[in-house]
């Protein structure tokens, strides 16, 4: 019997060598059979040297910090956040997470709650308020350090990705925070951010597994487990509640354990920086008191409508866009950003060495800032403004790209054709077909009437349908980038301009995705076989008996 | 013989699988914890999302409704799920009556059913309240869009500026056409309908489009 299950095991372990056995172990193919067999080795090993290494609050930083006041940033982030969870515990005492006396036990805290003259409640509110403020911008200042010096380069990725993640978390906190106010802003803010995830369920049929993902329901499903049922009731204030205290309060556990395991400094700036940083807040709590706003009615949608300052940016973005886009932008914007940087690969941390990072950052923050004033000033002609966002996104890139290409040229003493990155020529051509299709699709529809006639009248004449059927098939091609719009759509628009721009396009993005990966592995891989052939020359040496 | 290196890695893959299995346990779990009324087993990953129910309701009568564009905003209760002890709560669903006049297409003189457009005020987009709007300048300068002649009344959303045309019908997404196609702005479909009867020179809500955020 125990032979029996040996023999079974000794097959089952056999398997992957005879598979092996099959297959070339150089080249591509040799190469990317190791990389999957060695997949989750080479990725906890990753992990492991990264976890080292990884710099949470600035606090491997302690001796630069002395002179360079970008380095005391970290230290100022953890104040902030202290001070955010003990107002915040002292709030506690007072808020009533019930949906009819949350808004009055606010008022409450504001007005009642005082020590002789001194109002505490208003006081500690403001400080948990403007103090969770101050955490967003420290935690954005502290992201920028890190993206323009470079310091997320190999081996500090974590560094950076742990100070996203907890800017990310802190927004999110930021969100269930000011429901729980039960004011107009927070009920209309959180219903947007609550209806989000139902386009998940939205995926074109053109995209791998689209269907199958939308028969998941798993959209909606997230959008009930947030608001504890199909609407925004009592069940949602308890649920932020609770949320909103275990989003900020755990991580601060897991950094305290580490400061314990460690036994590092916890904050690398003096007891005067601390009384400064508390000292500014105060001061803006007493000149701005925080403001409540009305109470939150169902029935009515404010005009205009604002969310909190940082999220500001983004709701402009998500009248320019299709709302399916805009869901997976604002998932994929902070993983884009984590993507980037794995692309930048090169060693060099130097400002001008590395133009096309910091023209992300730039373009990032200018986005930002444009932005938030645009909506703040209810400004956007959302039938023209959108290409012009696109194109200059695009310019950006543009811009970095060539001045990296550049400094590439110089320091390798290269011709320009000897340096000619794919990749990033492709990730351009995207962008700029991106405008180009929009433009054209947008020229179509508002502010180009007679164009959009005669697209119609072309169309109803090639497709054998009456006028206001074509008319309405054009329409549904929006100003905003549509993803529902397949090639075949377009094609069967039948205006010459569209069918061409679009197989411009489709293959050209495609030959450089193509022709940009296959040179990418084919290198990798001829690297890896000639590491491999050292090793193995290398025994080979060893073995050969001294003197032979 | 098994040899050292033989027996771990087979150990290692065979403690894999329970350990994996009591992963998604754990997480199906937390899942049900949060939402209640999940379905149990396997069935949890297809189960459609819960649904709020709907009871006839008196919205509007039809003497106020007489002149074309003449409109009402009323309040329409649907019984919502809540995941707490008291299982459902009444949640305030915003509509709209729209007397529609009788040159519009699909509108019958002789069919009182044709004449109005019934609907939810949530807007499809991301579920803020709309508003009737039926001065074209305030369409245009608060809403960005420039009404084509004949200048009629829009639906207009004030959070992203989506502007919906009672007059004309959309596909829903599930082939119904549905009043209110989308001429402006980010929606990708006409607002949710509210199903209606004419009972005693009144309208009667009986059913209401699900799937949104209340």
């Amino acid at each position: 019997m125990a032979n029996l299950l040996e023999r079974i095991i000794l097959w089952l372990l056999g398997r992957p060598a005879w598979f092996r056995s099959l297959l070339p172990q150089r080249g591509v193919v040799g190469q990317l059979w190791h990389w999957f067999w060695n997949l989750g080795p080479s990725l906890w090993g990753w992990l492991v040297e990264r976890w080292d290494k990884m710099d949470l609050f600035d606090e491997s930083h302690t001796e630069k910090a002395k002179t360079n006041p970008w380095y005391s940033l970290g230290g100022m982030w953890y104040w902030v956040w202290m001070i955010v969870i003990i107002s915040g515990v002292i709030l506690m005492i007072y808020y009533i997470p019930v949906t009819d006396q949350a808004f009055r036990s606010v008022e409450e805290i504001q007005a009642n709650w005082k020590w002789g003259l001194l109002p505490i409640g208003a006081l500690v509110r403001g400080l948990h308020k403007y103090g969770a403020d101050a955490f967003i911008i420290l935690a954005t200042m502290k992201c920028y350090r890190i993206w323009f010096t470079g310091d997320y380069k190999k081996p500090y990725e974590l560094s950076f990705i742990i100070a996203m993640l907890l800017l990310i978390i802190g927004m999110y906190s930021g969100l269930t925070g000011y429901l729980l106010i039960w004011n107009q802003r927070a009920l209309w803010a959180t219903k947007v951010m609550a209806t989000f995830p139902t386009y998940l369920d939205k995926n074109p049929a053109w995209i791998p597994g689209g269907a199958f993902i939308n028969a998941t329901n798993q959209g909606k499903t997230t959008a009930q487990i947030l608001l504890g049922g199909t609407s925004i009731g009592p069940a949602t204030v308890t649920r932020f509640y609770a949320f909103h205290f275990l989003l900020s309060f755990v991580p601060m556990i897991f950094f305290e354990l580490r400061v314990y395991h460690r036994g590092f400094k916890r904050m690398n700036i003096s007891h005067w920086a601390k009384f400064a940083v508390f000292a500014v807040i105060l001061a803006v709590v007493i000149m701005i008191p925080a403001a409540q706003g009305s109470p939150a009615n169902p029935e009515v949608t404010p005009n205009p409508i604002l969310s909190d300052w940082y999220f500001l940016a983004m709701y402009h973005m998500l009248k320019l866009q299709d709302p399916y886009l805009a869901t997976v932008l604002t998932v994929g914007v902070p993983a884009l950003v984590l993507a980037a940087l794995f692309l930048d690969l090169r060693p060099e941390k130097e400002w001008g060495k590395r133009q096309i990072a910091n023209w992300i950052g730039i373009g990032g923050l200018i986005y930002f800032i444009v932005f938030s004033f645009l909506i703040i000033n209810g400004i956007a002609d959302i039938h023209r403004d959108a290409p012009l966002w696109y194109y200059s996104a695009g310019l950006f890139l543009l811009v970095g790209y060539f001045q990296d290409w550049g400094y590439v040229m110089k320091r390798d003493n290269k011709k320009w054709w000897e340096t000619f990155h794919l990749f990033f020529v492709a990730f351009i051509l995207i962008a700029m077909s991106a405008n180009t299709l929009y433009h054209y699709f947008g020229d179509i529809r508002e502010w180009n009437q007679p164009a959009k006639a005669a697209a119609a009248q072309l169309m109803a004449a090639n497709k054998g349908m009456t006028l206001d059927v074509a008319f309405d098939h054009l329409e549904q091609t929006r100003p905003m980038l549509n993803l529902w719009m397949t090639p075949a759509d377009a094609l069967a628009s039948g205006h010459p301009k569209g069918v061409e721009l679009w197989k411009l396009h489709v293959f050209g993005w495609l030959a450089c995705i193509v022709l940009g990966t296959a040179i990418g592995l084919v290198r990798w891989a001829s690297k890896k076989d000639a590491e491999q052939a050292a090793v193995a020359a290398k025994l080979a040496a060893k073995a050969k008996p001294v003197g032979a | 013989m098994l040899t050292d290196n033989q027996r771990r890695l087979f150990l290692k893959g065979a403690t894999t699988i329970p350990i994996l299995g009591g992963a998604l346990l754990a997480v199906h779990t937390i899942l049900r914890y949060f939402k209640p009324t999940m379905a149990g087993g396997l069935k949890a990953t297809m189960a459609p999302p819960d649904e709020a129910g709907s009871a006839d309701q008196i919205v509007a009568n039809l003497a106020d409704l007489k002149n074309p564009w003449d409109s009402k905003d009323f309040i329409y209760v649907r019984t919502s799920v809540e995941y707490s002890s008291r299982k459902t709560q009444g949640a305030k669903i915003p509509g709209f009556v729209v007397r529609l006049p009788n040159d519009v297409p699909g509108v019958d003189p002789g069919d009182q059913k044709t004449w109005f457009v019934v609907v939810q005020r949530i807007c499809p987009h991301l579920g803020c309240t709309f508003n009737f709007i039926t001065n074209p300048s305030e369409l245009q300068g608060g809403y960005n869009y420039k009404p084509p002649e004949p200048v009629h009344p829009y639906f207009a959303c004030p959070c992203h500026l989506s502007v919906y045309d009672p007059t004309r019908k959309q596909d829903n997404g599930t082939g119904t056409l549905l009043r209110g196609k989308v001429v402006s702005g980010p929606a990708p479909r006409p607002p949710r309908f509210m199903k209606f009867d004419i009972k005693d020179g009144q309208i009667v809500i009986t059913d209401t489009e699900g799937g949104g955020v209340g």
